[in-house]
């Protein structure tokens, strides 16, 4: 599958590694991902990110990441509704990590963390590849780009979705940017 | 006034949406927990027998879930 990955897209990749083990997370993210994404400032999808106006908004991006990852990975509205139960989510959180270390609380159940000195793909992440994989056939493009990528975080419900979302990036203002539509006229 | 706010407050939470999702909230935390605890059981050297005999499941339960693929 990497084959067809373009060289801004394995610079994506490259790069949500670099971000997972500046963390200290255990595995490589969807959230990694997106960070790698808007630091890469290449690329049509760091292109779109750019004319969406999150290229100046990292690190409100960063922050969101990292409030979510307080809380287990689990939406704002699902926090809420926990401590409406009197749950603490983010206690819990500080607790697990005191003792199992940095973002053991937002890995998918299958995930196997680090293992013989590099870190692997959560199951979010390996997600995010499929899904890119899939856009860019649906789309007839022959290689897979740092775009799809974007397209793939956009279109899989999760935290690095809802965080682009509330920075107004969504599947069809991606896709606006990137293919156009409404008054983009060619020539 | 307190007392009313308190009333208006519980009949909320006769919602059932709103019990639904923490519960659902619920089992997402838990689930999370589980695993932090099943994998560092494993790192510790634990076998899946003593693991599903902690969590009151049967190992193949646990295993189906944890192990291998």
């Amino acid at each position: 599958m990497f084959e067809r990955f373009t060289q801004d897209a394995r610079a994506v990749v490259k790069g949500a590694v670099e971000h997972c083990e500046r963390s200290g997370s255990r595995t490589v993210d969807a959230e990694h991902m997106l960070l790698a994404l808007i630091d890469r400032g290449a690329g049509r999808g760091s292109f779109a990110l750019a004319e969406l106006g999150l290229a100046e908004r990292g690190e409100s991006v960063a922050r969101a990441l990292e409030e979510a990852r307080r809380r287990a990975g689990l939406s704002q509205t699902e926090a809420e509704a926990l401590a409406g139960l009197g749950i603490d989510v983010s206690e819990i959180v500080a607790r697990a990590e005191e003792v199992h270390g940095v973002g053991a609380m937002s890995g998918g159940r299958k995930d196997k963390g680090r293992r013989g000195g590099h870190r692997s793909f959560s199951r979010g992440a390996r997600d995010v590849l499929e899904r890119s994989l899939r856009i860019a056939v649906a789309r007839r493009d022959r290689r897979i780009g740092d775009e799809h990528i974007l397209l793939a975080l956009t279109a899989r419900p999760g935290v690095a979705a809802e965080v682009l979302a509330d920075h107004g990036v969504t599947h069809e203002s991606v896709t606006r940017v990137l293919h156009g539509g409404g008054g983009t006229k060619a020539g | 006034m307190s007392e009313a706010t308190d009333l208006a407050q519980r009949a909320g939470d006769r919602d059932p949406r709103v019990g639904l999702r923490a519960v659902a909230a619920l089992r997402r935390l838990m689930e999370q927990l589980e695993a932090v605890q099943v994998r560092s059981a494993r790192n510790q050297g634990w076998s899946w027998q003593e693991i599903a005999a902690e969590l009151g499941v049967s190992r193949q339960a646990v295993h189906k879930k944890y192990g291998r693929r």
